[in-house]
């Protein structure tokens, strides 16, 4: 029915929507789940890679994290090569408030350039917009640790803790749930990976990159968490999401019981 | 002649400035403000060409102002300062802004800081500093006097004493400064310091 | 340069350089180094034309207003040009400025003055302040640098904040004073103005400080002379009050 309105990127539909743009986002909602938590002591990300066969060469580098800045980086989820374009615009942005200010730009000035470069592509014809979401982990001395959610439209906002991609509802609620402020970046990257082995269908140390920034001694310091740890880690968690279930589903029978056999 | 003289005390700076306007051998007016105040927490000092002072001073200041609405943050003094130098090292080499600057501020997390500017664009970290001829007679009591740690009344003085050797050795008559003082608090005016006495 | 090889540069149909900001320069090569050539104070035997430099004007506020005064005289190196030169210029019935430099530029980019603050009214449908007015011409002349322009001059009126008077010149300096005299002869002209004026000048005796200053000038200045022209500023906008002889 909209489909005169659904060509051209930057043509309204009667509605009052930009069909393309919307197309974009829905793209998105079914790539690899990202996650990222905000911690009292550092920021903490986690995306989910994409399988791949045993003849493709690993890559040097971790596909799904960038680094934007000592101070920035972004977890990537949608098309990769216009993350790329989106990735070189943020790095240049970074090294020119450098040259300019002296200083590391603040993380959501960076996070509104990247997203003013996304908004081009809604507005001016003849291109598609990128098909990319980003979140944005930070610290600048204003606000401390950030973290950003940046989507299609070049619209962005921050968040405590959140997560894009497939089955990110499921994320989102259980995030909802369990999330504390006092939480410290060990105690997110359990949850963080808690996450991804709900939304994820089969979660291993190979199809998964976790990452967190910290401030260390007033430096700071980007960890891409290395396989073995990664493994270990999943396997608490695994363990005691089963044993959770397990209690669960005990009490449930339990509760089960006891309002069968209690009178109405 | 254009002067403007600077110190960091604890927990302040202050920045003054010789009052005088003048062109050739006539001195238009006596009571020229050249301390602008560029935000709450920073002062900048000029000595050079009225036009060119005028001109930049004003520029930096706006520029400022719509960096502040557009993040919704204020530049610290250091990267004020950094900001001044690659706006004039940008002009250099297309006709130079003739201005000569002291950049004093307050941060809220650094303490109080002073920033030697000139119009070749070079930018330092300094304790005090002086801009135009005055620094011939004003440098060795600053040299002598200055200490970490200075109080404002201290500080003052210092400038006080600074003003009273110029009106006694320098051939150009400076009679009025503007004497301005950032702190925790922000900036504001001081008095004209009492100089008959000395 | 002589007059004819003037001319034969134009016939030659040199390219009139325009520059960046829209102004057509002079048709020669270098135009800040033509007029520096050509239109300086210097009494070199070489030059052609002089720009009206040797001049006398001054202005100054007190209680009932702004006296703008100023003589009539325009010289060329050692000839005396005209003795009828007005050098007020009326931008606007609540804005005056006086003419001390080039004729032709003071008259020029003060009538262009003119047009921005017409614009500014039927923008803003109010007066222009005279710091605004002000402020517009030194940003003109701040952008013309360096280009030879020659000009002093003194923006006087009266707006919502009461008298104003702003000195602005041609490498772009703008100063708010009380008293300001420019040109050749306002060194004579500060004598008198600085050993008499009172804020709480009579009209009448404030007319006459104005007379004398110029007549003043006039005397000890060989190149101000002429008639004395005299303006009343006040809240109802600015008023002629005649000329004075010799």
């Amino acid at each position: 029915m909209a489909r005169r309105y659904d060509r051209n990127v930057t043509t309204f539909s009667p509605e009052g929507r930009l069909h393309q743009v919307e197309y974009a986002v829905e793209a998105i909602n079914n790539a690899g789940t990202a996650v990222g938590i905000l911690a009292v002591d550092g920021v903490v990300m986690a995306g989910e890679k994409q399988k791949v066969t045993k003849l493709l060469e690993a890559p040097k580098s971790s596909e799904k994290i960038y680094k934007l800045d000592s101070h920035v980086a972004t977890v990537v989820a949608g098309l990769t090569s216009d993350a790329n374009i989106l990735i070189n615009e943020a790095r240049l942005a970074a090294q020119r408030y450098l040259y300019q200010y002296g200083e590391p730009i603040p993380v959501e000035q960076l996070v509104e350039r990247v997203c003013n470069h996304k908004q081009l592509y809604t507005q001016y014809g003849g291109q598609r917009p990128f098909g990319v979401k980003f979140l944005f982990a930070g610290h600048d001395k204003h606000f401390g640790y950030q973290l950003y959610l940046s989507d299609p439209s070049g619209n962005y906002s921050g968040w405590k803790a959140t997560c894009m991609g497939q089955n990110s509802n499921a994320g989102q609620s259980l995030l909802k749930n369990e999330y504390e402020e006092t939480m410290t970046t060990d105690a997110c990257v359990k949850l963080a990976l808690k996450v991804l082995h709900k939304t994820m269908e089969s979660l291993t140390a190979d199809n998964l990159d976790l990452f967190s920034l910290k401030l260390v001694d007033g430096k700071m310091v980007h960890t891409v968490y290395a396989h073995d740890t990664v493994a270990d880690l999943l396997a608490v968690v695994k363990e005691e999401q089963e044993a959770a279930d397990r209690a669960a589903e005990a009490k449930a029978a339990q509760t089960l019981q006891s309002t069968t056999t209690t009178p109405a | 002649m254009e002067t403007t003289i600077g110190l960091v005390g604890k927990g302040f700076a202050i920045v003054a400035a010789d009052r005088s306007a003048a062109r050739s051998i006539v001195v238009f007016k006596q009571d020229e403000d050249k301390v602008l105040v560029l935000d709450k927490f920073k002062l900048l000092g000029s000595a050079g060409v009225a036009a060119d002072s005028v001109a930049f001073t004003e520029y930096v200041q706006k520029n400022m102002a719509l960096y502040e609405i557009n993040s919704g943050l204020a530049l610290s003094t250091r990267a004020a300062s950094n900001f001044i130098r690659g706006e004039l090292a940008t002009a250099l080499r297309r006709g130079p802004y003739q201005t000569n600057l002291l950049l004093g501020g307050y941060d809220a997390g650094d303490g109080a800081s002073l920033y030697y500017i000139d119009y070749l664009a070079s930018c330092n970290k300094v304790n005090f500093g002086c801009h135009g001829y005055a620094s011939n007679f004003v440098l060795s009591i600053l040299d002598r006097e200055w200490k970490d740690g200075l109080t404002e009344e201290e500080g003052i003085e210092i400038i006080r004493k600074c003003i009273a050797e110029l009106q006694v050795r320098f051939l150009v008559s400076l009679p009025k400064f503007t004497i301005k003082i950032v702190d925790h608090n922000g900036t504001r005016d001081l008095p004209q310091p009492v100089l008959a006495a000395a | 340069m002589r007059l004819e090889s003037i001319l034969d540069l134009g016939k030659k149909k040199v390219a009139a350089a325009t520059d960046e900001l829209g102004f057509a320069l002079a048709g020669v090569k270098d135009p800040a180094a033509y007029s520096a050539a050509n239109f300086s104070a210097s009494y070199g035997a070489t030059q052609d034309v002089k720009f009206a430099k040797g001049t006398t004007t001054l202005a100054f506020k007190f209680d009932g207003g702004v006296i703008v005064s100023v003589d009539s005289r325009s010289t060329m190196g050692n000839y005396i040009a005209s003795q009828t030169v007005k050098k007020v210029i009326e931008i606007n019935p609540f804005l005056l400025g006086t003419m001390a430099g080039g004729a032709a530029d003071c008259s020029f980019w003060e009538r262009n003055l003119g047009t921005q603050c017409r614009m500014y009214e039927l923008r803003n449908k109010k007066r222009v302040s005279v710091a605004a007015a002000s402020k517009m011409l030194a940003n003109t002349m701040y952008r013309y640098r360096g280009r030879g322009l020659s000009m002093g001059t003194m923006i006087c009126g009266w707006d919502a904040s009461g008298p104003k008077l702003y000195y602005v010149d041609d490498d772009g300096t703008r100063l708010e004073g009380d008293v300001f005299c420019v040109g050749s002869g306002s060194t004579y002209a500060y004598g008198v103005i600085d050993s008499h004026l009172r804020r709480d000048l009579t009209v009448d005796e404030a007319v006459d400080l104005g007379r004398r200053a110029i007549a003043g000038a006039a005397h000890r200045d060989a190149m101000s002379g002429g008639w004395n022209n005299l303006y009343h500023v006040t809240e109802d906008g600015w008023r002629f009050l005649g000329q004075s002889g010799r």
